[in-house]
């Protein structure tokens, strides 16, 4: 925590008269952004993304209509040898975006909203990744973790309970249905979205 | 379980490919928490909404007491819309509350507003009435079961299916001549004009004429002739042309278009297009030589149905067609077990259901006999003991309340039953209305109709001018309620009885109307008509609550199919579950529940039930 607060400091140093200088302003706004990526791995050293989604939260609404949704290629990964074995070519996969300009796409998307998700730690540790060596700076908006403000609201009931954290859980819990595919990156996003609206406006989950 | 915009219902599904992925991309989900204002009556509405989750109330904020049941409009569950009609009047006349916490689409109102305009059927279906929104249902359902022509086909008229043209020749032309035209054309029957009148000549009375009654070959053609023609409208349906000749036992119908002569339907055309099994039925009731063989007939008949429905035929049709087989069959049963001459001099009646022929499976025998004053027949009640046996063997059940020829209650002669016709009408006893209620969808199925007529005329004269009457008669008409909102406790729900909440306060309540201007017809759908063409109800409104009489009855017989599989207990055969049910099917059931209750406290007010 506190090296994020240093890391982002000296980032706004850096970025002040950058494209992206207004990322380290201070949100002022009613919004937040649900945020899901899909990833090839669970080590975040290693993982690689897929897909990436996100979808804009106002107030008790989930805007669907303003949501990014982003299949990507793995231009890394498509050496000659790869393809010689998976037989799939760079042609085969247009369509999907090219990694950088999905980040510039994403940032701007979120700009300095709070990004809310489901152990969001772990995406935008991934996200960093390929953010930094790109445009020389980590995401500093304030993350929002859903799973920690459900356990906040059950204790705050009822200090002992110590809740499954699952996100099937969560979900049945709150009485929210999946939307959309499970394990797609928009469909998660928009389920995360809708429990995290259920939560600040519902009761206590029993 | 994973939810997604559902496009492949109406009335998203009449959107164009564009104008639903431009509606997809609109989309925001809202969450409101339990009793939360969604729409206030008299403010217009940003959205329109789709219920993701949850359940939401739309109440009339002139009754201020929330949770009093009368000031519930309708209720919305799961795949249901709302907002549509405040977006299309600019404010709401209601107040749209939620029941329990839920999750909803939002369609920005601008956006719905554009597709109305740019789709006209998207649009014509929030204007639409119950009877339209009903046939989107039907065509649906058909396309899901059969690939989509069955209803087309249902729905076929007589002029643009297998009609044929017709053979005309004028009087005066000799059987010689005839007969050469007749090869020449390759036709097997020809019409023959005699003034303004049509007849008609088969081969089969070409050759008994000249064969069997000696008509020589220069003689005039229109002697041979028959002139009761049965006839439809080229407009009609082509199903209604197999139900009359199923009843008739014929083979041609003539068809007219107007006044004029348009042509003839032949069974076999008809059936090569239909190529179902309800000829084929009514083939072996007619053959059936012995009461085995028309058992065998009698249990074709359910199986026969089921098709049908699942074909997507429309119930009334499906209705029709069982009457006239299981008419048939009864009145075959009967022609076995009672020698021709004392037919001569007895009615059979048949009355409830059967009587109104809206039966679709077998429900209780509900029938009566009239002898004729002068009758002598010591074998009566043995025979008709027996009748009813049969009638149980062939699959009808036995009436609970013993209104069967086999209770000698029901089997009287003429001047006894016009006795208890007239003491039935003086008395406000409940029992009694009730057997009057059951005589008066009586109708002739064998024997000497004209026995009837005369005590149904007794029936007429004894009420005549008695007012007082109708308004013990009517009165059932409050005695089961009819809910308007299905979801009390959404969850829980134990679905409605749809019989004594839907069906049975139309029923009656057009029998009591039929009675009180002394029409014939003993079907509700053909009271209604007749209703509406004496101008005593609104065209709109009868057709209305037909169409609310269909759907309801279609959705029980749903019901009453699962419970014959066993799917449920036997004694919720009449319960519909709205939570069940999808979203059109319920936004049907919702508009004729409240079409029900519309009816209701007119007939309240008619028959002044208020007391």
């Amino acid at each position: 925590m506190v090296l994020k607060t240093i890391r982002t400091a000296t980032d706004r140093w850096t970025q002040k008269k950058g494209e992206f200088a207004h990322l380290f302003e201070p949100y002022e706004g009613d919004e937040v952004v649900a945020l899901d990526c899909e990833m090839t791995s669970l080590d975040p050293e290693k993982a690689e993304l897929v897909s990436i989604a996100a979808v804009k939260i106002k107030g008790t609404q989930v805007l669907t209509s303003d949501k990014l949704d982003i299949k990507l290629q793995k231009p890394e990964s498509l050496t000659g040898d790869s393809i010689k074995i998976h037989r799939i070519r760079g042609v085969d996969l247009l369509g999907g975006e090219v990694l950088g300009d999905a980040l510039a796409q994403l940032l701007d998307f979120i700009g300095n909203r709070p990004i809310m998700g489901y152990y969001i730690s772990y995406d935008i540790a991934v996200l960093n990744r390929f953010i930094r060596p790109r445009f020389g700076f980590s995401l500093p908006n304030k993350t929002i973790e859903l799973s920690q403000c459900y356990l906040e609201k059950v204790q705050r009931a009822n200090p002992e309970l110590l809740p499954d954290l699952k996100f099937e859980t969560l979900s049945e819990k709150l009485g929210v249905p999946m939307v959309g595919q499970r394990h797609s990156a928009i469909g998660d996003a928009v389920t995360t979205a809708l429990m995290y609206v259920r939560l600040l406006k519902g009761p206590v989950p029993v | 379980m994973s939810h997604e915009f559902d496009l492949s219902h109406p009335p998203f599904d009449l959107l164009t490919q564009a104008q639903q992925q431009q509606l997809l991309s609109r989309l925001d989900i809202g969450y409101f928490g339990q009793d939360e204002l969604i729409m206030e009556a008299g403010h217009a509405s940003d959205y329109v909404f789709v219920v993701l989750k949850g359940a939401v109330a739309e109440l009339d904020p002139t009754t201020d007491e929330r949770h009093n049941d009368d000031s519930v409009i309708r209720e919305y569950a799961q795949d249901d819309l709302f907002g549509a009609i405040t977006v299309i009047n600019g404010t709401s006349r209601y107040t749209f509350r939620t029941l329990e916490e839920t999750i909803a689409w939002l369609i920005p109102s601008a956006l719905f507003r554009t597709l109305m305009e740019e789709n006209e059927a998207f649009d014509a279906y929030f204007r639409n009435t119950l009877t339209q929104k009903a046939r989107l249902l039907e065509s649906r359902r058909s396309q899901q079961t059969s690939g989509g022509d069955m209803s087309a086909f249902v729905m076929a008229q007589v002029r643009d299916s297998v009609l044929r043209e017709a053979v005309i020749l004028d009087s005066g032309t000799t059987v010689f001549e005839a007969t050469r035209t007749m090869r020449e054309q390759d036709a097997d029957c020809l019409l023959v004009r005699k003034g303004s009148q049509f007849g008609m000549v088969t081969r089969t009375d070409l050759l008994e004429g000249v064969v069997l009654h000696d008509h020589g070959l220069e003689g005039d053609i229109c002697d041979l002739a028959s002139y009761n023609l049965l006839t439809v409208q080229a407009d009609d349906f082509l199903f209604n042309a197999l139900v009359l000749m199923t009843r008739y036992k014929i083979q041609r119908v003539v068809v007219f278009d107007g006044p004029k002569l348009a042509g003839l339907v032949e069974l076999t055309d008809v059936l090569s297009f239909f190529s179902s099994q309800s000829h084929v039925i009514g083939l072996q009731i007619e053959r059936a030589s012995s009461l085995e063989d028309l058992a065998r007939a009698a249990k074709e008949t359910s199986r026969l149905i089921k098709g049908l429905m699942a074909q997507g035929v429309k119930i009334r049709f499906a209705m029709d067609l069982l009457a006239a087989l299981n008419g048939r069959i009864i009145a075959k049963a009967f022609e076995q077990l009672v020698p021709e001459e004392v037919r001569q001099q007895c009615c059979l009646l048949v009355m409830g259901s059967e009587g109104r022929g809206e039966q679709v499976l077998k429900t209780d025998q509900d029938n009566a006999l009239i002898l004729a004053d002068d009758l002598k027949w010591p074998e009566c009640e043995r025979t008709m003991q027996k009748f009813t046996q049969t009638l149980l063997d062939f699959g009808y059940p036995l009436c609970k309340g013993k209104i069967m020829v086999s209770n000698p209650e029901w089997v009287m002669t003429e001047s006894q039953w016009k006795k208890k016709v007239a003491e039935w009408c003086s008395s406000t006893d409940g029992t009694k209305q009730m057997k009057l209620a059951i005589f008066v969808d009586a109708h002739a199925i064998s024997g000497n109709a004209k026995l009837f007529t005369q005590v149904r005329d007794t029936l007429y004269q004894s009420l005549a001018g008695n007012d007082v009457f109708y308004s013990y008669f009517a009165m059932p008409l409050r005695q089961f309620s009819t809910p308007l909102t299905f979801f009390g406790g959404l969850k829980k729900s134990e679905g409605i009885d749809i019989k004594k909440g839907g069906i049975f306060p139309i029923v009656h309540g057009v029998r009591a109307l039929a009675l009180q201007n002394r029409i014939k017809e003993t079907n509700t759908f053909v009271r209604l008509e007749k209703l509406a063409e004496q101008k005593i109800m609104k065209k709109k409104f009868a057709d209305d609550l037909a169409e609310a009489l269909a759907v309801m009855s279609t959705l029980r017989l749903d019901q009453q199919l699962k419970a014959e599989a066993g799917e449920v207990p036997k004694e919720d055969a009449d319960l519909v579950n709205a939570v069940e049910l999808n979203s059109l099917d319920r936004d049907l059931l919702r508009e004729a529940l409240h079409l029900v209750k519309e009816f209701k406290s007119r007939m309240s007010h008619r028959f002044h039930l208020e007391r």
